[in-house]
This record gives C-alpha cells, structure tokens and sequence, in this order.
C-alpha cells in the first residue's frame, strides 16, 4: 500500500512538473515525407478544449496552415501526398505520422473551405477552437511548392490537468503516509503482543 | 484508531484499484478525450466571418474589374465573377465607353455588402445570397454566389437590381444556414419550371401561356413592350423575333424562413432580325451592336444576344411566385 502511495504520488508530482502551472501538454513530430500534413478530426477534436498548431520549417520557407470541414479538407486533399497526425502518445510527447497518396497538392488556400488561417516565414501557428467539428487541420507552404522536413507541434492547456496531477500526487502521499502509519502500529502492536505472551510463558514456568 | 486508518486506506485504494483497472478508458474520461464529433449537416457550411470575408474579397475585386484596364482587370473580374455573371461583367466593361460608366453600375456597391443567406449542410454546389446598394437612394442589388466544389472559391453568378416596391422574405439564421431546394418540393411551383414559364412568356411573337405560376411584373412588361416597338421600327426592312431561354444549370432556389424560396435564374434572350430580300440596315444608331458585332450595315440577318438576371419569391405549397429583382445585359451580337 505504501509503496502504492509513494508511486501515486511520484506520479502525480511528476505529472505536475511536467504540465507545469499552464498545465500544457505538447506533442510533436517532424515529417521528413514530402507533401502536406494533416491533422484528422480524431485527434484535432479529442478534447473539448482549443489546440494550438505550430508548424516549423527547417528551411525558413513559407509555412501554411488552416482548418477546415474534414469532409471539404479531404475533398481538396484528394489522394496528394500527405502525413497525417493519426495519434498522440503521452508522456512520451510524440504523434503518429502516417504517409499515404502521391502527387502534388494543387495550391489549397484559395479554396473558400477554409475557417481559419495562418502563414508565416519559417514558422505558423494557429489556435483551434471547438466546436465546429469534425475539423481537419492542414499545413502546408500556402502554394503549389512541396513540403518537407516540417516539425508540427500540437498543444493542448487544461489548467485543471495540472490541479488534477497535483492532486494525484497528495492523496497518493496520504495512502503512503496511513500505509506507513499502519505498518508502524502493527509492528508496535506486534512488539506488545510478543512482550505480553513472554512475559506470561515467564510466569507459567 | 487503526480500523479508521484500514477503513480510509481501503476506501482509497478501492477508488485508485479501480481507476487502475479501468486503465486508459478511466485516463481518456479525465482528460476529457472523445471521438471526434460527427457532422452537423443542420449548421451552415460557411461561419459568418468567412462569408464576409468572402463577400469583401468578391466585391471588391468586381469593383477593380469593372473600373480599371489590363491584365489586373481581367484577373479581377475572373477572381470576382463566374458562368453568366462574368460574361455579362465582360460585356458591361466592354460597353463602358458607350454606355454608362462601370464606376456608376448599380451592380458595383462602394457599401459593405449585407449577407443575407450561407449555405446550409456539406453539399455542392452551395450559395450564398448578399445584397449591396450602389448608392443611398438607390434599389438595392441581390447577388448569388457559388461555388460548385471544395476547391472552387465562391464568385458571383448571378447579380439583380430589386423592383421598387420588392422586398427578400427572411432566411433561417445565418449561424444555421439556408439549403439549396434542389427538386422543388414543398414549393407551390418547382424553381426549374417558373423559369421556363417565365421565358416562354415573353417571347416574341407572343405565344399565349395559361395560367402562369407568376404574376405579372413590369420587367417582363417592358422587354415585351420593347421588342413590339422593335419589331414595329423595322417592320418594312426586316422580320423581327424574340426568343427566351433558360441558361442550363443558372437556376439556384434557396429556402427561405417561412418555407418558401428565393429563385434566382438566367435567361438567354436572343433578339433576331431576318434581313428582307433587297433591303440593307443601317446599324449605327445602335452602338452596342457596332461594337459587339463590328457592323454598321447588315442585309441579311442580325441578332443581338442579352443576359436577364431575374429573381423570384416562390411561395410555399400554393400561390404565384413574384419577381423581386431583374437586371439584364446586353453580351453578344452578330450580322451579316
């Protein structure tokens, strides 16, 4: 039990540390694949809370970004070549890259699909909100210029996670503390108990 | 006091016990994790801030088009206008020098446009209604956009001035959209066929139509009016014909609050004048014609083709549809 308690709380205090007082969680990736990256409605909506989206290119080109209706983001899509955010892995901090389809991605940002959008010179960032899924977020070099070598980042804040963690860690600290207090009153009792049997096998005899 | 200790211990090593066993769906029900929402076909495919944004993109391309030359220009129109809508704003740039000015069309609105209608659920092609006023005083002007698939932005296709005295019925919230009424149902006639009957209607000669599913209006009045003076004007020198037809996939009925539709449509009108044996028009007096054919003189044959934006308020279940809005330009013309 004790061992349970300090476990909890090592896991909790950790957890907390991690996500710090923001309590943010960050996960990246980094395609190497030429073409765009997608970002599926399963992971960019998991979460009833807004994801920020930061899109890095090594090379200091234009960096694209937007969301859209997922069924309009892959309809434009098509079967051009993409990387697709299929999956966060916690606490390692990592997302899954699937590649698929071939081909050029014809020039998206002069689609009217899109809800929100962002360019930049090296680097975009687009905070998502909710609410509007299933949405598909797409990064790309805002024309028909291929991409690659791109680090996506995706973050989510829940202040609350970071409380929760912290809380985790205290009751995990409380179980350690009775499991410790119990084992030291049963050695206690223990103890008695082998002093009074003792003391009566003395008088016995 | 160590039964209180084991009790509380327990307690809470029953609650983390089970949190532990129900592992990562307990972990996904803490964060909050879920599957991604399923679409709303209910909710308008477009927010607001996009459709103005699209609407200011548009209209503020036409206005470059329309009032500046070159290579721009034409990229400005192609950017702003699409189908019959840009082969009218072609022929309105075309004419400016003869008729009155591009910066003066009434199609053209130096005020924010007003949306009145986005397109509702995740089909193509989808719509969107606005309505600009060139200037205070002036009839207002209703614009259809489209865009006919995900990739294509939304341009306008269709734009009209109201009639005085007109007035657009509400649409259902901007924020839930107004769908497309694709086959006419629930409406007292279905958008397709208001437009046929329309046209055939002012064709000239007149054929007699019974029992019109609209009510009569002044647009329609005047081209009939017009084309029996014509055809009066040139009576000794050549036969004169009018013919009115519907542009093919121009139609669009978007529904309205109360049930009913805003129709907006294209006629192709087509003036045509068989030149009589031995006879020779002169064709000056009409300048539109000299330039968009390049003859003064015709002795065999000539026509003259004009786009009619037209736009109706079709009632739900019974009742004649109205027209609201009508604007037309002439496009093309030819002789020999």
């Amino acid at each position: 039990m004790a061992v349970l308690g300090f476990a909890l709380a090592a896991l909790g205090a950790w957890t907390a540390l991690k996500l710090g007082p923001s309590g943010e969680a960050h996960f990246s990736a980094t395609s190497k694949a030429t073409g765009a990256i997608v970002v599926e409605p399963g992971v960019l909506n998991s979460l009833d809370v807004p994801v920020r989206i930061r899109a890095t290119r090594r090379d200091g080109g234009a960096v694209w970004l937007a969301t859209a209706p997922a069924a309009d983001a892959g309809a434009v899509l098509a079967r051009s070549a993409v990387s697709t955010v299929s999956g966060v892995h916690y606490p390692a901090g990592t997302l899954d890259l699937r590649v698929s389809g071939a081909g050029a991605l014809h020039d998206p940002s002069t689609a009217d699909i899109w809800r929100i959008s962002a360019k930049g010179a090296g680097s975009a960032e687009l905070l998502v909100d909710q609410g509007r899924g299933p949405e598909t977020a797409v990064v790309t070099s805002g024309d028909a210029t291929a991409l690659t070598n791109v680090t996506v980042t995706l973050t989510w804040a829940q202040r609350p996670w970071f409380f929760e963690a912290l809380a985790a860690a205290v009751i995990g600290a409380i179980i350690a503390a009775f499991a410790l207090i119990d084992v030291s009153n049963s050695l206690r009792r223990a103890r008695w108990t082998h002093a009074v049997r003792t003391r009566r096998s003395r008088v016995r005899t | 006091m160590t039964r209180v200790v084991r009790a509380i211990a327990l307690t809470i090593v029953t609650i983390v016990g089970a949190t532990s066993v129900a592992g990562c769906g307990a972990a996904r029900a803490v964060l909050g994790v879920h599957e991604a929402p399923k679409a709303n076909p209910a909710l308008a495919s477009l927010t607001v801030d996009q459709a103005e944004r699209i609407l200011t993109r548009d209209f503020t391309a036409a206005q470059q088009g329309e009032t500046t030359t070159g290579t721009a220009a034409q990229k400005a129109l192609i950017t702003a206008y699409t189908g019959e809508g840009l082969r009218a704003a072609k022929a309105r740039v075309r004419l400016a020098a003869i008729q009155p000015s591009a910066a003066d069309s009434p199609l053209l609105a130096p005020q924010k446009p007003l949306l009145l209608a986005v397109p509702r659920g995740f089909g193509y092609p989808r719509v969107m209604v606005a309505q600009t006023v060139a200037a205070a005083g002036s009839l207002p002007v209703l614009h259809l956009l489209t865009s006919p698939d995900a990739a294509t932005p939304y341009r306008i296709a269709a734009s009209a001035m109201m009639l005085p005295s007109s007035s657009v019925k509400p649409f259902d919230a901007l924020r839930q959209g107004s769908p497309l009424v694709t086959d006419g149902k629930g409406l007292a006639v279905s958008d397709t066929a208001l437009l046929k009957a329309y046209a055939e209607t002012m064709a000239f000669p007149a054929r007699p139509v019974t029992a019109p599913p609209f009510a009569a209006d002044a647009f329609s009045s005047q081209v009939r009016a017009r084309a029996a003076a014509v055809a009066k004007s040139v009576a000794t020198q050549a036969k004169f014909s009018q013919a009115h037809k519907v542009v093919p996939n121009s139609v669009y009925a978007v529904r309205q609050a109360d049930g009913g539709a805003l129709v907006f449509g294209v006629i192709v009108r087509t003036d045509s004048f068989a030149v009589k044996s031995g006879q020779a028009i002169n064709t000056v007096a009409n300048k539109a014609f000299v330039l968009l054919s390049g003859k003064r003189k015709v002795t065999k044959s000539a026509s003259i083709t004009t786009l009619e934006f037209v736009v109706f308020s079709v009632p739900r279940a019974t009742g004649r549809a109205t027209l609201v809005a009508a604007s037309e330009q002439v496009v093309a013309g030819s002789g020999s």
